[in-house]
């Protein structure tokens, strides 16, 4: 388990949904395939809409120009 | 289950000859089945106050009926009141009062909506980082909203969304009190009384709608409000209730009393009205203060009831809010003997309903009356034989 999963199980643990929102936006921009950045985009923009932090649309855009979200 | 159809006809005669509602209505549970549709889920009842979502993003969870509710207040700040289930795999969406800071994110899937119920998001339905699907269309998934009114901040709800509009359903009420239609502020968290009781509640109603009982289980208002100084206020068919000549205003230590609501006539300078928006919110007003009851029927002999009391300013005096509660909570405390006692007595098998007194019990008359004949129209109406 590398640092950055280590990180995100405590975030999940902490319930810490800012943090989660930095660390899958990071895990997506690490990610070594498109649909591995897309799964990470998904989770990164879920919390942040969830959060209200002002991430959430443009992480909302990432994931429309890659064709795997629609805008509001 | 099976159907105790009661014969409502002894209670729907003239008040000379009328009787109670039959033991059935307080002891059968398939009579509180039949009574929760054709009362509380078919016409408008009270769920709760705005105060209970005081900022935007609040949220409360909530039974009612047993049904999951979520009390919300949007982003435009109106408050709505949802079916507190995620539309995908019917997941309770909130377990615990929250602010919702940007959307509601359901904890299974993570499907999420907006304060306004509107489907936002989506995630890995298409596949994992597919966030669409042709067969998901989210305009047609949104929370299921419950029809809600709000009236001086009482929250009503009208569940099956086929009553007729609020404003006609009350309108009695509302015109009789239209000089209430002004701003209310709750008192806060020392303005709330709760009292769980093990009744029926329709006997939390009906002890309220009449001052026949006044003097002897509220000894203490004899001093200054005796039972000659209250009146009948009677609507058949819509609301009852009673109504003092003699209201007095609390006074702190030092004299001081409650600012008044702006506006009110010179009737309201010493009168005290006590109505229920029936089926079940019970709402006093008085030149100072006005206070909401909401009573939420849990189950057969279980009923909940929370009292509101609002006032004219956001800032009135701490001290004499909470001497005013205390007064209240006495005189709520006084009838609890008497909601409980009347639903034990329910159990006898010779009781008949009881008689009323023609020249006292006419509000009380007027609510079982009104019961009666809702739950008439009900079975009518074929809704409950479907059932």
């Amino acid at each position: 388990m590398n640092d950055l999963d280590t990180r995100l199980l405590a975030a999940h643990e902490a319930d810490d949904t800012q943090a989660l929102v930095s660390l899958y936006t990071i895990a997506a921009d690490q990610a070594g395939t498109e649909q591995a950045m897309g799964f990470y985009l998904t989770h990164a923009y879920v919390f942040a809409l969830e959060l209200g932090d002002p991430a959430a649309p443009v992480l909302r855009q990432r994931l429309i120009d890659m064709g795997r979200e629609t805008p509001l | 289950m099976d159907r105790n159809v009661t014969d409502l006809s002894a209670v729907r005669r003239p008040i000379e000859q009328a009787n109670g509602l039959p033991n059935a209505h307080y002891i059968d549970p398939s009579l509180f089945e039949e009574e929760k549709q054709a009362l509380l889920i078919n016409e408008w009842a009270g769920l709760a106050v705005g105060a209970d979502v005081p900022e935007i993003g609040d949220a409360v969870p909530m039974r009612f009926l047993g049904i999951p509710l979520l009390l919300v207040r949007d982003r435009h700040n109106a408050v709505r009141v949802f079916q507190n289930t995620c539309r995908h795999r019917g997941m309770i969406l909130v377990d615990a009062p929250r602010k919702i800071e940007g959307a509601i994110r359901c904890p299974y899937h993570s499907w999420c909506y907006s304060t306004e119920g509107r489907l936002v998001s989506t995630p890995h339905v298409g596949g994992p980082g597919q966030n669409t699907h042709a067969a998901i269309d989210r305009a047609t998934l949104g929370l299921i909203e419950v029809r809600s009114h709000v009236w001086n901040d009482i929250v009503f709800v009208n569940i099956s969304g086929k009553a007729v509009p609020f404003e006609e359903a009350f309108a009695g009420i509302l015109e009789r009190w239209k000089e209430f239609d002004v701003p209310m502020y709750h008192g806060g968290a020392d303005s709330r009384i709760h009292f769980d009781l093990k009744t029926n509640w329709k006997l939390a109603i009906e002890n309220y709608c009449e001052s026949y009982h006044l003097p002897w289980v509220h000894p203490g208002l004899n001093a200054y409000s005796r039972l000659e100084d209250h009146y009948h206020i009677e609507e058949p068919g819509k609301f009852s209730g009673q109504g003092t000549h003699v209201y007095r205003q609390i006074k702190d230590d030092d004299g001081s009393v409650f600012p008044d609501f702006p506006g009110l006539s010179a009737k309201w300078d010493t009168a005290g009205e006590y109505l229920t928006f029936m089926p079940n919110v019970m709402v006093g007003v008085q030149r100072d203060h006005m206070f909401a009851i909401i009573v939420d029927p849990r189950s057969l002999d279980h009923t909940l009831e929370t009292a509101h009391i609002y006032y004219a300013q956001p800032d009135v005096s701490e001290s004499l809010r909470k001497k005013n509660t205390e007064q209240w909570k006495t005189v709520f405390q006084e009838d609890v003997v008497v909601v409980e006692g009347m639903q034990i007595g329910r159990n006898a098998p010779g009781f008949d309903g009881g008689r009323f007194s023609p020249a006292m019990d006419g509000p009380t008359h007027l609510f079982h009356d009104w019961v009666a004949e809702r739950v008439n129209a009900h079975r009518a109406s074929g809704q409950h034989a479907a059932e």
